[in-house]
């Protein structure tokens, strides 16, 4: 398949998951108990609303049409670029998500950091020294990563650094000092996820004859490993990234709230509390849209790293 | 002589670099804060969430100490003269305020009568929902300058917990420049507005021409950290000075600490189990207050709460002056007599339901013991842990037998609780009475009659021997399940001095707060 082929062919798939998702996060409203307008007014007006508020308040958002007709504006609008009005004040809930949106890529991106300055290095000398007490250690590491809660990391080293020895502040935005920690917690996991793929990618790829044939030319090993071998290993890295982005989403929701940081994960988790629909609904959408893009990416690049693989073709 | 570094010797500035760059985050995030300057973690947000009606351009008007209202609240919970420095009702629908003269708004201009006029009439009774109109009683042009510093209101019926009502944090006076919606907040409060950082943290600074004279701090932080366990934390690591309720746990490891001092305040809260009274078998006063003889209020603060709270006889709390404790009827654990009663009563044995919402503090614990303590008497209790709107959804249909529940007031005037608990016009119980005849909590009649009085009385007296003997009505027919009344706690730096709690959480002030060093 050609890139054009494949392109319309994975755009056409992505439209059909985005409109699932569409599909499901709208209903979202409809499914959760009690009325949403009775709960929002309740909320807002810190006491039981009447029945003419209540009223009022669906012909306002126009909760008073048929969900299909509801479904169909939200979905006019969103395809204009407009994810809606938050419930509880005057904010459009693109600018929420755009003002929260830096935060949570800071982080994301530093844990992306963290993680494969953890992963490939170990993961290379698990592979290299493979059998050995650094190959179990290595195991033994990533089962415990993989295994471990982030929140409880993240209250443990917050115990350590911050309670402790005093070096990072405990919680907080906007200094790097206060990224240092999220950062290690959220990328642990997915550390440890990597260095099992790099140690077992490696192992695939160190058994390849090229690297007899670099060693035969007189290559250091080091240069053997670090430059042959671990650029071919890295490809499918690079796709778990990619699926790493939700898991990354995920914890950011959590951790996010253990270190008080204004992202998207924390302002999802209010708008849940607060019933706050639009803002749920446009968080998930866009986060669907984001984890769609960045896999076509993912994808889009293997062919720029591994000339052989042939999109859309059969994995055989 | 080859004079490029070694890798070896790369890594080693690295690593050197990465630590160096550690102390020095640690440097500049902790240094020690200046003379004057304070940091506090409400439980809430601070700069809000967005919300129309709590945030105010991102500023949540509740902790501070940037806006006032006319008139305050005393730690009694009565109303205290503020912006306004009296009133008096005329006839029984109009109240006159005199406002206190040489007050000056944070833009240097002085308040005035058009000040108190535009704030009601073009913001707080127009700009924020219609149901500002029934709480306060008033509607759109009722509020009339008479002079400078006299302003009149018309309320829509005969209220006399008008000031008491109005003493609340979002009833505020501001100049016609002020924009609440753009955080163009023009307080007369011993703050002033100077920053806000989104879902982090809000800083006021201090105000020289405060009429009360200028507070002693130079500028207060107010941060987030909604996690208790986060808030316990930065206080522990000395990067904030003052939070409000640490983790529970972590309350007694605090008292052992030389550096951090713990305060406790009773506060308008209370928490109880509220009983349907017009459905089977907790129709039957026998049952209920067997369910009262069953409960020991003492062993709940002792053990659910760490002795954080008060055991309580009733259902209000009793910082509130016509709260009745002591005149109530004491239903003390006796499990002889509850099961007796439990005989007498048209009880047979079946699930009786008892609802709770899923995020209510130590929720799930309190109606586990309740379970627990009515199964020694042979009452079987279904517990369902619901979210709020399906436990609204339930008990609006009436479909429930026990509530665990709370009440707490933001202002002083707190009769909005015995009307819209008791009386059977109230919001619990109007819906299900104008349907079928029932209610909820409704025992109607006499207690209708006292409720009436006490909220219609101007004098205190009277006032109180009303509610205090609706109340002693209502536990005589074991209506509720008291639990206690609640306590709030503060934890602060060791060092600090001058914080001044009051019963509504929201009305601390911080003018006085300093070091001892």
């Amino acid at each position: 398949m050609d890139t054009a082929s494949y392109l319309v062919h994975r755009f056409g798939t992505s439209l059909v998951v985005l409109t699932g998702v569409s599909i499901i996060t709208y209903g979202l409203l409809f499914l959760t108990p009690g009325d949403p307008a009775e709960v929002i007014l309740s909320q807002q007006l810190d006491r039981q609303p009447s029945e003419a508020e209540i009223e009022a308040f669906r012909a306002e958002q126009g909760m008073d049409e048929p969900v299909p007709l509801q479904y169909g504006d939200w979905l006019t609008d969103v395809l204009r670029g407009d994810l809606g009005t938050s419930y509880y004040s005057d904010a459009s809930v693109t600018g929420l998500i755009l003002d929260a949106l830096p935060l949570t890529l800071e982080l994301a991106a530093a844990s992306v950091v963290v993680a494969l300055a953890l992963a490939i290095p170990t993961g290379v000398l698990s592979a290299v020294h493979r059998g050995t007490a650094i190959d179990r250690a290595s195991q033994l590491g990533a089962l415990i990563g993989v295994s471990m809660p982030n929140f409880w990391l993240g209250y443990l080293l917050i115990l350590v650094f911050a309670l402790t020895l005093g070096v990072l502040p405990v919680a907080g935005a906007g200094s790097y000092s206060q990224l240092v920690l999220p950062a290690i917690t959220l990328g642990t996991g997915m550390a440890a996820v990597l260095t099992r793929l790099v140690r077992s990618s490696m192992l695939e790829v160190l058994d390849e004859g090229y690297l007899d044939t670099a060693r035969s030319k007189g290559l250091r090993e080091r240069i053997v490993i670090y430059k042959h071998a671990l650029r071919n290993a890295l490809v499918p890295v690079v796709t778990i990234l990619g699926v790493q982005l939700g898991a990354l989403l995920n914890g950011a929701v959590v951790i996010e709230i253990v270190f008080q940081r204004p992202g998207l994960g924390m302002l999802l988790v209010d708008a849940v509390f607060e019933r706050n629909y639009p803002v749920v609904q446009g968080i998930t959408l866009f986060t669907a849209v984001a984890f769609v893009v960045t896999n076509l990416l993912v994808d889009l690049s293997y062919r720029y790293l591994d000339p052989r693989v042939e999109l859309g073709g059969d994995p055989a | 002589m080859d004079t490029a570094p070694t890798r070896r010797q790369l890594l080693t500035a690295g690593v050197g670099a990465g630590i160096a760059g550690l102390a020095g985050c640690a440097e500049t995030s902790l240094d020690d804060e200046a003379d004057g300057t304070f940091t506090i973690v409400p439980t809430a947000d601070p700069t809000g969430t967005g919300d129309d009606w709590d945030s105010w351009g991102g500023m949540a008007p509740y902790w501070t100490r940037v806006i006032e209202p006319l008139v305050w609240g005393t730690d009694g919970m009565q109303p205290q003269p503020w912006l306004a420095t009296d009133w008096t009702a005329t006839d029984d629908t109009t109240w006159v305020f005199d406002l206190r003269e040489g007050v000056t708004f944070h833009n240097g201009e002085e308040m005035t009568a058009d000040d108190v006029v535009h704030s009601f009439e073009e913001d707080i009774l127009t700009d924020r929902g219609d149901f500002v109109h029934g709480w306060l009683h008033l509607e759109p042009g009722s509020v009339d300058r008479i002079d400078d510093y006299t302003v009149s209101f018309e309320t829509t019926e005969p209220f006399p917990g008008f000031p008491g009502t109005i003493a609340h944090n979002m009833i505020d006076i501001q100049p016609p420049e002020a924009d609440r919606r753009d955080a163009e907040i023009i307080g007369t409060g011993p703050f002033t507005l100077a920053e806000i950082e989104q879902g982090q943290q809000l800083r006021v600074e201090r105000f020289e021409d405060y009429w009360g004279g200028a507070p002693e701090p130079t500028e207060l932080t107010f941060r987030a950290a909604e996690d208790a366990t986060t808030r316990t934390d930065l206080l522990v690591a000395g990067e904030v000075d003052l939070i409000h309720e640490p983790a529970t746990s972590r309350i007694s490891g605090l008292r052992e600490r030389d550096d951090v001092r713990i305060e406790t305040q009773q506060s308008s809260g209370s928490v109880f189990v509220s009983i349907n009274i017009h459905r089977e078998p907790t129709d039957d006063a026998d049952l209920r207050r067997a369910l009262n003889y069953a409960i020991s209020q003492e062993e709940i603060v002792n053990t659910v709460l760490e002795n954080i709270g008060q055991p309580a006889r009733g259902p209000l709390s009793t910082v509130i002056d016509w709260a009745a404790d002591e005149e109530l009827p004491a239903y003390e654990r006796d499990r002889d007599r509850a099961r007796d009663l439990v005989s007498q009563s048209s009880y047979d044995g079946e699930e009786i339901s008892c609802l709770v919402e899923n995020d209510m503090d130590d929720g799930r614990t309190l109606v586990q013991i309740l379970q627990e303590e009515f199964g020694k008497i042979n009452v079987n209790l279904d517990v369902e842990v619901l979210e709020g709107p399906s436990l609204r959804d339930r008990t609006d249909r009436g479909e429930f037998h026990l509530e665990l529940g709370t009440s707490q007031s933001n202002s002083p005037a707190a009769d909005y609780i015995m009307w819209e608990n008791f009386h059977t016009m109230g919001i619990s119980n109007k819906d299900l009475y104008e349907a079928d005849g029932t209610g909820l909590h409704n025992l109607g009649g006499e207690v209708d009659e006292l409720i009436e009085t006490g909220f219609q009385s101007h004098d205190p007296d009277e006032k109180r021997e009303a509610y205090v003997a609706a109340q002693r009505e209502i536990m005589d027919a074991g209506v509720v399940i008291p639990l206690f009344y609640r306590e709030y706690v503060v934890a602060a730096d060791a060092e600090l001095e001058g914080f001044d709690l009051h019963p509504i959480d929201k009305f601390a002030q911080w003018g006085e707060l300093t070091r001892t060093t």
